[in-house]
């Protein structure tokens, strides 16, 4: 009988959980839209030393949201394993934390579109011709031991000849002696070695391709239907009037340390594969 | 995941991978041993002559390589020497598998080097009296070496040498760090991709476990068959 007390008890609970008000009526009824970032990872979200204050791309994203939606942005610091709880009890109202989108996570909450597009890629000596993954088809591809990279490529490039080293370094190392035809690793690493070549870089070039891609979005409460339209249209916006093109290009083009050359995904769609 | 489950690295797409990295280093394993057994006789010769720059070229090549660690050999073999190659040789280095030849290289001088060491020992535990004899009865130098006292000589450096066999066997391991897809190589990216390692390295473990009690059984059976004669 205790039992049954304490599980109408539970779902009475469930019950005004759910019946709670809409969350977008709550957010602009306080005029404030708290977003959960992550704070540590450059250059998504993370302190600027000067300032000592929470900046990056997604907070930028995280900030032009709220102001569609017509309320002002509190940017709220959380921990990687600490992202989906948070959002689920209510402390953020929204995660831009580097959440990358999966089918497993889609479960538990929603996702805004997919608001960048990071994955693994591949760096070839520019004398080698190759210009797409398809042309890596019986070559040799370098790349680390221990990662994902072999396996997503293989996916690709079945019968591509991968030969692993124990770090990325040497990987590359083994690329410039032209014992490789292709380097592939993660794609900021592969940015940052880039970066790192100095003048050599002209003789190399990164596929603008993905060998595998981690969409990543905003983390949204499961259930909040005109929330996830007010999020989305307010992406789709900052899309169309090519600010969030600036942001990329702010955070993550020339100029900066990942010197990405262009900018491969647009914010449009919140599909992602299986 | 809390139990063992050999089955799946000893099957499917997994076992393909171990048993090739598995024939992989028994081939390495061979050809590093024929190289470097001519390889070592000829140095300890050398070592043994009575001409002084083949006595110092014997000298430089065992200590000059046998100090250095098996690991650095195997990334100088194969990062550094190919780079001081002219041209054609190194691009016909890149498309014949540079991998396995480098492999070898840095195996058969590194194993080569001690089996010299132990070549030159045997040679010297025959009686300097049996070459004095050759010599006297009109033997050449090399004739009385060939003839008289490396028959004698081997018979007494089997035993060290399927020792270094032994080592040379598990020393072709450290070709994974050069890409090399030998066993330990197939073991890691079975490893990777199963996450089971403790699968993964117990199959490994288990088949150089098996080649090296081989190898001894063999050492033993030959000191059996053959024991050191008296001299």
């Amino acid at each position: 009988m205790r039992l049954m007390a304490m599980a109408c008890c539970a779902l009475g609970v469930a019950a005004a959980w759910t019946a709670r008000a809409d969350q977008l009526v709550d957010i602009r009824h306080k005029g404030e839209l708290t977003c959960g970032v992550l704070a540590t990872d450059e250059p998504m979200s993370f302190v600027d030393p000067q300032t000592r204050t929470i900046v990056g791309y997604e907070v930028d994203l995280c900030r032009a949201v709220a102001r569609k939606i017509g309320v002002t942005a509190t940017v709220k610091q959380i921990a990687v394993g600490a992202r989906i709880p948070e959002l689920q009890q209510g402390h953020v109202d929204l995660l831009a934390a580097t959440l990358t989108h999966t089918r497993q996570r889609e479960a538990v909450i929603d996702f805004s579109l997919t608001t960048f597009v990071t994955g693994q890629k591949v760096m070839v000596r520019r004398d080698s011709g190759i210009t797409n993954l398809p042309q890596l088809a019986g070559k040799k591809v370098v790349t680390v031991k221990g990662g994902t990279q072999e396996a997503n490529l293989r996916k690709v490039v079945p019968s591509v000849d991968v030969v692993t080293f124990e770090t990325a370094p040497q990987a590359l190392v083994a690329l410039q002696q032209h014992k490789a035809a292709a380097f592939i690793n993660d794609e900021v690493s592969l940015f940052d070695a880039y970066a790192k070549m100095g003048p050599a870089q002209k003789d190399f070039v990164i596929l603008a391709q993905n060998v595998s891609t981690e969409p990543i979005a905003m983390g949204l409460r499961k259930n909040e239907p005109a929330m996830k339209v007010a999020v989305d249209a307010a992406l789709r916006e900052l899309e169309a009037s090519a600010e969030a093109q600036k942001w990329f290009f702010k955070w993550f083009g020339p100029g900066t340390r990942l010197q990405y050359p262009t900018r491969n995904f647009k914010i449009e769609s919140d599909r992602v594969p299986d | 995941m809390g139990e063992f489950d050999f089955s799946v690295v000893t099957t499917g797409e997994f076992r393909t991978w171990l048993v090739s990295g598995f024939l992989l280093s028994l081939q390495l394993l061979a050809a590093s041993w024929l190289l470097a057994v001519p390889m070592a006789t000829v140095v300890a010769l050398c070592r043994l002559s009575s001409v002084g720059v083949l006595r110092g070229f014997g000298a430089v090549f065992v200590e000059g390589i046998r100090n250095v660690p098996l690991l650095v050999h195997m990334l100088f073999w194969y990062f550094a020497m190919p780079e001081l190659l002219p041209e054609p040789a190194r691009n016909w280095l890149y498309e014949h598998n540079a991998e396995v030849v480098c492999a070898v290289i840095a195996l058969a001088l590194y194993s080569g080097s001690y089996m010299a060491e132990d070549i030159r020992s045997g040679i010297r535990s025959v009686s300097a009296t049996q070459i004095e004899a050759a010599r006297a009865l009109g033997f050449g130098f090399l004739a009385a070496m060939r003839r008289v006292v490396l028959p004698q000589a081997f018979r007494i450096v089997v035993p060290p040498l399927i020792s270094q066999t032994l080592n040379l066997w598990k020393n072709t391991s450290i070709a994974t760090v050069i890409g090399t897809a030998e066993l330990m190589y197939q073991t890691q990216k079975v490893e990777t991709n199963s996450f089971r390692g403790v699968e993964s390295f117990g199959v490994a473990t288990l088949a150089y476990l098996t080649v090296s009690l081989v190898i001894t059984a063999v050492a033993v059976g030959f000191q059996r068959r053959f024991p050191v004669r008296a001299i």
